[in-house]
């Protein structure tokens, strides 16, 4: 027996929750998917095939204010920027709870970054479970599944006119209480195959591959536009700088920056410790296949496949781990 | 016409590098969805084989001549992207004797993404040129032109027929999407400053908040750059993430240039454009 939820009765659960809650899922404007603040539920796409951009644009947005800085009776006063009300992120993908867990990694390392981690305690994760994968994901690859619920609250499986509803966290059980369940004998269906990658044995022959041409033939195409970085659920650079407003009010902003950019690393004095677009486009594959492991306990991917769809030149991240895995298999053995 | 152009190239291309007459052959191939192209970069013989030419060989090759100033590099480009090498010479940004235009007739090109070939692009359906204006190397046989069609375009004239407070709307709307990655400029063959305005610290042209203000301070300064320059590649719309109409904006600039200086971006490698050059008498209204 499982716990199931009719498709009219989910909606309705959504709609009672946003009376006392924001509702993040996904929305599509102008042919482009994201998640973003619902305004009515009948707008959210149930079957977003693809999101284009990744669920961190809810905990680490493209742009925000982290806090302001006045001045009040002679007294310099710091408002940091809070949360009104508890939140749902609703249709997360389930590589995209890995995803989540992935940027609690730098964000939440101590010291936790404040705004990151009021959204991330406030917010709920109700994943949707994919029925179909598709050509450019690789979840199973990088410890994922697309049933997998390991990091979310609450889970949801299409079947039988409704979804099988899955939730081992005290957030999720806490959530369902207002939900219409039923007990079902619907049969769980069978999660639908994934290409595979070798991503066994990568953060060890990363070291080995790091000075092949390969990075500069491969970089050769790369226009450097960020957006691999931009849409990917672990990707977390950013810049921040401060502004004066009126009144004298000074605003801390944070905003998406990526590796690939020229200026990134730009120094005072005017050097770039890394100079050419080879040790650009390097960078964001070496953070993820090797720093982040070696720093930070995980690969820097879930296999989510939207740096693959976004780039304009097809810069595809599952070629490049099997062109590593064959370059460091020559390495390893000795030859030319 | 059934030609293989892919074929052309490949023998073309064989022959440039076998002969050491380049360094290195751009043109395209298969991406790794099967379906659409990607850009290949030929440094032997051997990798010629991997070239293609079909109607999903969208992307625009000329700006990657920058990475190669000073390397003999010979370029598959369709008659749009020669438009753009000129406009690279014309701003003495490429020494001619390094570049070998292999200029392809062009049967037009269509909407791809990743993993999807779809109908054919609107700018080619009204594009006036689709034999190359230059070139070292003809690929395939030159075609009769369609009459130029004349008049704005339909979208342009909706956007222009707007009061001032409707137009803002609608761009507002449209830029409030901007993620600010600037892909658009990163891909424009015109966009070629060591240091773009959008990323100076001091001064601050531009903040890195996604207000509507900046938002608005981006986009229009870009398109200005562009004014009297853009080749109407189509590059900046093809790789926004968020699909923001900057051709509008494109347009909308090239036919207001085209009307006061009687000019078209890039049709030659010599003629400077309008804002490059300054003539004492020059007046047309605007100063
Ligand atoms: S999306 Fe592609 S072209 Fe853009 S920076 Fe990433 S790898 Fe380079
Ligand atoms: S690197 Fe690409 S496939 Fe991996 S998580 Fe990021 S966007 Fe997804
Ligand atoms: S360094 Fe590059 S790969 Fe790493 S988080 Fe930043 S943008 Fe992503
Ligand atoms: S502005 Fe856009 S259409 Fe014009 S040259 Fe640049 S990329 Fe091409
Ligand atoms: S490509 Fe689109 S989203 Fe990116 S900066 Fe340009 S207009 Fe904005």
């Amino acid at each position: 027996m499982a716990k199931f939820i009719s498709k009219t009765d989910l909606l309705a659960w959504l709609e009672g929750l946003m009376k006392e809650r924001t509702l993040a899922a996904p929305i599509k404007e102008e042919g482009v998917t994201r998640f973003a603040p619902v305004k009515k539920v009948a707008d959210i796409v149930m079957d977003p095939g693809a999101t284009d951009f990744s669920p961190k644009d809810w905990f680490f947005p493209p742009s925000e204010t982290l806090f302001t800085v006045s001045k009040a009776d002679g007294k310099t006063v710091i408002t940091p920027r809070t949360m009104e009300k508890e939140a749902i992120l609703f249709g997360l993908h389930p590589c995209d709870g890995l995803g989540v867990a992935l940027m609690d990694l730098p964000f939440l390392a101590e010291p936790a970054d404040a705004s990151y981690a009021e959204k991330r305690e406030k917010t709920t994760l109700v994943g949707l479970a994919c029925r179909q994968s598709r050509p450019e994901c690789f979840c199973t690859s990088l410890g994922s599944n697309p049933f997998d619920a390991t990091y979310l609250d609450v889970l949801l499986i299409e079947a039988g006119g409704g979804y099988i509803v899955q939730s081992k966290t005290e957030k999720g059980q806490k959530l369902l209480a207002s939900a219409k369940l039923t007990e079902s004998n619907v049969e769980t269906p069978a999660p639908p195959a994934v290409n595979t990658v070798p991503v066994e044995g990568l953060v060890a022959i990363a070291p080995h591959v790091f000075n092949d041409a390969f990075w500069t033939r491969l970089a050769d195409r790369c226009i450097h536009c960020n957006m691999c970085a931009f849409v990917c659920p672990a990707c977390y650079c950013f810049d921040i700088r401060d502004y004066v407003g009126k009144g004298g009010v000074v605003e801390r902003v944070r905003s998406w920056e990526s590796c690939q950019a020229a200026g990134f690393t730009k120094i005072a004095g005017g050097y770039t410790p890394r100079p050419t677009k080879a040790a650009r486009l390097r960078q964001r594959f070496y953070h993820k296949f090797l720093y982040m492991p070696k720093q930070l306990g995980s690969i820097g991917c879930t296999g989510c496949g939207r740096c693959v769809r976004v780039c304009p030149v097809n810069i595809d991240i599952r070629e490049i781990i099997t062109t590593m895995q064959k370059i460091g298999a020559k390495v390893a053995v000795g030859a030319p | 016409m059934t030609m293989d152009l892919g074929q052309i190239i490949k023998e073309k291309a064989h022959e440039l590098l076998a002969s050491k007459k380049v360094e290195c052959v751009l043109g395209y191939e298969r991406a790794t969805d099967g379906k659409t192209a990607r850009p290949l970069f030929a440094y032997t013989p051997e990798e010629t084989e991997r070239f293609i030419f079909d109607e999903t060989c969208v992307h625009g090759l000329a700006k990657f001549l920058l990475n190669w100033k000073d390397k003999s590099t010979a370029i598959v480009a369709k008659p749009c992207d020669v438009r753009s090498v000129n406009l690279l010479l014309q701003e003495k940004q490429l020494n001619r004797d390094k570049v070998f235009i292999m200029g392809v007739v062009c049967p037009g090109v269509a909407e791809c993404s990743w993993d999807r070939v779809g109908p054919p692009q609107q700018r080619c359906n009204a594009c006036p040129q689709h034999n190359p204006p230059v070139y070292d190397f003809l690929v395939g046989e030159p075609v009769p032109e369609k009459e130029p069609q004349n008049g704005v375009d339909p979208e342009v004239a909706r956007i222009k027929a707007m009061t001032a407070a409707e137009r803002r709307a609608f761009w507002n709307q449209q830029f409030d999407r901007c993620v600010r990655c600037y892909a658009c400029r990163q891909a424009c063959p015109g966009c070629y400053c060591t240091e773009c305005f959008v990323d100076q610290v001091d001064p601050t042209w531009v903040g890195i908040r996604h207000s509507p203000a900046d938002n608005h301070m981006w986009n229009t300064v870009r398109g200005f750059h562009l004014a009297g320059r853009c080749t109407q590649c189509g590059e900046c719309q093809r790789v926004c993430p968020v699909n923001i109409p900057l051709m509008l904006v494109n347009d909308e600039l090239t036919q207001e240039v085209g009307d006061k200086f009687a000019f078209q971006p890039g049709m030659d490698p010599s003629t400077l454009p309008p804002f490059a050059t300054f003539k004492k008498d020059e007046h047309l209204g605007i100063g």
